[in-house]
């Protein structure tokens, strides 16, 4: 690579790139991202804000108040600054509970992708790597679930088990792998004809030095950028659960809980539930935008 | 591209073209829609504790007495006349020319085989408790029948308002599940369809004998969510729908196409708890827990700034419509620290955890929001309270039948429409009962020795020693008399039924 | 051809019954059904009693057989709560949850084609850019907000259709719409994405050499192969489809399996939870299955046995 100010002139005549031209084109690259970006950033904003929750939450977001229930917003007529976004049925500020309610949708969204993608690239690996016989009954599984309806399995395993965060965790993790597995294991598969794998499996590396060592570091940008876009559909899942009662129970703050509180008070009291579902519908606009980002920053030809 | 778009819309065409087509026709000015949140168990009314049970059975029966909204008192429907030929022994004079609407006449008979039924051990029949008073039903002809009583029975007039008439034929001949899912009454309505959960259609008997309902049909669609049931009523889905939750009256009033209407109803509500143990140990076995559990809530406020007012506080489960509503009784008053101190002394110093089974706001306004703020009051005191909504009430009912809703569930209590104490403590109160989780020897002797007499002075003394023995023992978590709240679509015209039963065949198109 | 139809014979096998024991081990293994049954205080013999009459107390793959040979001969045993075989109710709410699975295909079909076909062939242009963002929200909205703000918009506020309820065409438009839009953006960047492929191939280039009309190359050659890549992919999605249908019938109150599941769920009836798992995945595993066998006649390369 040249590294000084000064083209060099090659035989044919073509310029090698400089290191201003490969900071030009990495600019502009982001420039065409300028999306992904921007979702970052706003995700980013609302992730702050769910981990500062204590700090910046201007009330308890448990605590009742029946004498100021249902309190418009603060620009309308009878909101006060107290309650920015107003009360719910209760009495209970409402930008706390969003805020707080960000929270917990976070921690489940996060949690459960740790867990479907630590499950999904271990069998994704094993199943492109090794083949055979591994990598038939992984992909039936795979297809097994895949055929299936995530809400279904949710439903049915939720049913069982009982409503709880833990359980929610636990079953969204556990339904979501496949979509890990699949992709991985394509690019496992591709990956392991690629020469420095021969080449270390030549050397007499163990299998699991090349799994772990050379194959998985190159498997990062499909992760991330599936994981993101799993985190999405992860909240939305965790808030339809809870809108039906089968999620995250009240008290307890999570936007789709109280989407679902807030759905008979549609009528006169919108703010209960449209706030929420604002939350949702952001949370789930930037991540998509990021994910879609990563991807086409990381590699526009994966195919996802 | 227009391919595509053919593609699609052929997709539509298909699936339009495969519905299923209309019940027989009806049209928005002959069909009045009343909805329900959940659907009945059974169209055989002995057989089921559910108000809408109760309600849909005076569309389609009739009883042998019935109360008049206006006077509260009874007055005669299938029974023209009843006297006391001795203590007891009650006479019934039977109305002639009533025919059941398989055609079959109604006559003594169709007295007899209802009654023996509904008391019958062996069927089990939820009614029976109403009427163990009565030990005999016998025939003097076809329109004469005499009622001989175990002891003196104060609340015989009252309860025959509560007992439809059911065909002697059917029950001979067709037997107990086959009623279950048609019923042939003598009514002014009677039973087309039934599609489970989802709807029934009802058509006008035009044999009836007496004053025959305006609207020629009658469609129950069973709408689960309250939102949607408001949706439907401002958009002239539904005609008729009860138990609006308080903070949404605004919405409707201001709508322009419905409107509210209230009433006092003879229904009380509480949540009941577990102190007879059906489910098993469980903290309300104390009876410190449970007078802390009454001392936690506001119930004052709750019913001022959540019910908008539409509450009566009462002292106990007794109405104060009922008789023998002792109105000198107090009720609890809010005491944040004395709960927390007689939950300590109980053995829960760092508070104790409850499950919470909550069923469809069928009947009582609100309560989903009124539940919300009496847990919140409750987690003040350290009730650590988890709650497990049900949303079919025929599933609530069986669970509380079968023992297993405890060790606290909402509940409420509509008397079967019959204004006396006993009618409340005898059901919910009396040790083994279907839907009694409380259990006191010396409250048995009370309820027994108040149906006994026909006294009424002393009853009134009876009355006042239970209840005072319920609020000294904190039986339940009172709440309060309810306010019936009812949606109304403006193209009719309808009143709120203290009673709590809405009679399809009195509705009437408004006048414009 | 024929090696490629038993193949999908046979991993269709595979599948129902991997579903069929996912089903089963759901109650039986994770859960209990006796306690679920029995009341809170029944004593130990009234559990062991109650197990034995279920047939509970023997080995889980002797009562796994019982259930699916009573299975296939449509035997779901009784609904707990609902007086009625478990296997009559789900079939009695299938038709419902079908007509609005079709039709919100339909409106996404509606909706998504023609937009894909536009973004794909003026890409990177303003109008793409915008099909791109909406596909992008669209993902991003929860299909049950969408559905409540429907209803109050055009049922309460608007009174244009009903806020509920099944029987006449009204009763489609607006679940039908909020299926079709939670479909529609995710077939829109397929129809995208795969005739942007297309577009590039050899053959293309070829048919725009040889002179032919734009309209016919797009139509005729680059559209009716991108069919093949979506209608495989969509197939694939249908069991999303009928997940997206789950969440709308809840919305909507509509009288179909889903709303019967989520019902059975919250009561514990789970002789029904068992049989809609069961019934659907075979619905979704057959309709996989003919569409995998649908592209092997379309797709010449599969048809020529490669």
């Amino acid at each position: 690579m040249a590294v000084g100010p000064s083209a060099t002139v090659t035989a044919a005549g073509l310029q090698a790139p400089t290191a201003q031209d490969a900071a030009g084109a990495a600019w502009r690259r982001l420039g065409r991202l300028k999306w992904g970006v921007g979702g970052a950033v706003v995700f980013l904003v609302i992730v702050l804000s769910a981990v500062f929750a204590p700090v910046i939450s201007p009330h308890d977001p448990l605590s009742v108040d029946i004498r100021h229930r249902m309190a418009p917003p603060a620009w309308m007529d009878g909101g006060t600054r107290e309650h920015l976004l107003g009360t719910d049925q209760i009495g209970r500020d409402l930008l706390s509970r969003v805020i707080w309610g960000g929270r917990v949708s976070l921690l489940v969204g996060v949690t459960a992708v740790l867990l479907s993608a630590t499950i999904g690239v271990l069998l994704g690996l094993t199943a492109g790597y090794f083949a055979g016989g591994a990598d038939w009954s992984i992909m039936t599984v795979i297809n097994v679930m895949l055929t299936f309806p995530f809400v279904l399995l949710a439903l049915a395993v939720i049913a069982v088990l009982g409503p709880s965060v833990p359980n929610m965790i636990v079953v969204l993790g556990i339904t979501g792998w496949p979509v890990y597995a699949r992709v991985i294991r394509a690019e496992t598969f591709a990956l392991r004809e690629r020469d420095f794998v021969v080449a270390a499996r030549a050397l007499g590396m163990s299998h699991a030095r090349i799994i772990f060592g050379q194959i998985l570091p190159n498997l990062i940008s499909p992760i991330v950028v599936v994981a993101t876009l799993q985190i999405a559909q992860v909240i939305i899942l965790e808030s339809f659960l809870s809108f039906l009662g089968l999620g995250v129970q009240p008290p307890t703050p999570a936007w789709g809980n109280m989407l679902g509180e807030g759905r008979v008070y549609m009528l006169n009291s919108w703010w209960i539930a449209a706030f929420p579902g604002l939350a949702i519908f952001v949370t789930t606009l930037v991540l998509n935008l990021m994910g879609n980002g990563l991807r086409d920053w990381l590699d526009p030809h994966m195919k996802l | 591209m227009i391919r595509a778009a053919a593609l699609g819309f052929a997709l539509l065409v298909v699936a339009g073209l495969a519905l299923p087509g209309e019940a027989p026709a009806q049209t928005k000015d002959d069909t009045i829609v009343y909805a329900l949140q959940s659907d009945i168990d059974t169209w055989d009314p002995p057989g089921s504790v559910l108000r809408e049970a109760i309600i849909l059975g005076y569309q389609v029966f009739d009883h042998l007495a019935v109360r008049d909204l206006k006077t509260r008192k009874v007055i005669p429907n299938l029974a023209t006349s009843w006297k006391t030929i001795d203590d007891t022994t009650w006479e019934l004079k039977l109305r002639q020319g009533v025919k059941f609407h398989d055609g079959t006449p109604f006559t003594s008979k169709d007295v007899k085989a209802t009654f023996d039924r509904v008391l019958d051990p062996a069927k089990k029949m939820i009614a029976r408790g109403n009427h163990a008073k009565i030990k005999a039903v016998e025939i003097v002809d076809d329109y004469t029948v005499r009622f001989k009583t175990d002891g003196p029975y104060p609340l015989f007039v009252e309860r025959l308002t509560a007992q439809v008439m059911e065909s002697e034929k059917v029950i001979r001949e067709k037997g107990d599940e086959w009623m279950q899912e048609h019923p042939v009454g003598t009514g002014p309505y009677k039973l087309v369809s039934w599609n489970r959960k989802q709807e029934h259609l009802l058509v006008r008997n035009d044999d009836y004998w007496g004053p025959k309902p305006y609207y020629k049909y009658v469609r129950i669609r069973i709408i689960p969510e309250q939102a949607t049931q408001i949706a439907e009523l401002l958009s002239g889905g539904v005609d008729i729908m009860k138990a609006v939750p308080p903070d949404q009256m605004d919405v409707i009033n201001k709508s322009g196409a419905a409107r509210t209407a209230t009433s006092p109803i003879l229904r009380t509500a509480f949540l009941q708890l577990d102190q007879a143990a059906r489910g098993g140990p469980n903290p309300f076995t104390d009876k410190r827990v449970r007078i802390a559990a009454n001392l936690a809530a506001d119930q004052d406020a709750i019913i001022k700034h959540v019910l908008n007012g539409l509450g009566d506080r009462v002292a106990t489960a007794v109405n104060p419509m009922a008789f023998g509503w002792d109105p000198a009784l107090k009720p609890y008053k809010q005491d944040i620290p004395r709960a927390k101190k007689l939950l300590a002394e109980a053995g829960y110093p760092n508070g104790v955890d409850i499950l919470f089974n909550e069923g469809p706001p069928t009947v009582e306004p609100g309560t989903q929001q009124t539940n919300d703020a009496i847990v919140a009051d409750m987690t003040k005191v350290g009730f650590r309270v988890k709650r497990n909504y049900i949303g079919d009430n025929t599933v609530v009912v069986a669970r509380a039948k079968e023992g297993k809703l405890g060790p606290m569930f909402n509940w409420s209590w509509g008397y079967y429409s019959v204004f006396d104490a006993d009618a409340i403590l005898y059901d919910i109160f009396k040790c083994g009962e279907f839907y009694a989780y409380y259990c006191n020897k010396e409250l048995d002797d009370l309820i027994i020795s108040g149906r006994s007499t026909l006294d009424q002075k002393k009853r009134t003394e009876v009355y006042v020693k239970a209840q005072k023995l319920l609020f000294d023992d904190a039986a339940y978590l009172y709440k309060w008399g309810l306010r019936g709240v009812w949606g109304i679509s403006n193209r009719v015209e309808y009143s709120a039924p203290p009673d709590e039963v809405d009679r399809m065949f009195l509705v009437t198109p408004r006048k414009k | 051809m024929r090696r490629y139809l038993v193949r999908q014979l046979v991993q269709l096998v595979v599948v129902i019954l991997g579903i069929s024991i996912l089903a089963f081990s759901i109650l039986h293994i994770i859960g209990d059904p006796v306690t679920l049954l029995l009341p809170q205080n029944a004593g130990k013999e009234e559990y062991a009693r109650y197990k034995h009459l279920m047939g509970l107390d023997q080995p889980i793959w002797v009562q796994y057989w019982k259930f699916a040979s009573s299975a296939i001969r449509g035997d779901f045993g009784k609904s707990w709560y609902g007086n009625a075989p478990a296997f009559h109710l789900v079939i009695d709410r299938m038709p419902p949850t079908i007509y609005l699975t079709l039709a919100g295909l339909g409106v996404a079909l509606m909706i998504s084609l023609p937009l894909g076909v536009l973004a794909a062939l003026k890409r990177h242009s303003m109008v793409d850019t915008l099909c791109t963002l909406l596909a992008v929200a669209g993902q991003a909205m929860p299909i049950f907000w969408l559905g409540i703000m429907l209803i109050i918009i055009f049922a309460v506020r608007l009174r244009l259709l009903p806020a509920s309820g099944y029987g006449t065409w009204q009763n489609f438009v607006m679940p039908a719409f909020c299926l079709g839009a939670f479909l529609a953006p995710l077939t829109m960047r397929l129809v995208r994405s795969g005739l942007i492929e297309v577009m590039n191939m050899e053959f293309i280039k070829t048919a725009r050499a040889k002179g032919l009309g734009e309209r016919i190359v797009v139509v005729k050659h680059a559209f009716r192969n991108a069919c093949i890549p979506v209608v495989t992919v969509l197939g694939l999605q249908f069991g999303q489809l009928l997940g997206g249908a789950f969440i709308t019938e809840t919305v909507f109150a509509w009288p179909g399996v889903a709303t019967l599941t989520v019902d059975s769920i919250r009561n514990q009836d789970f002789p029904v939870v068992q049989c809609a798992v069961v019934l659907l995945a075979l619905i979704i595993v057959i309709v996989n299955a003919l569409v995998d066998v649908l592209v092997g006649f379309i797709d010449p390369r599969i048809r020529a046995g490669a």
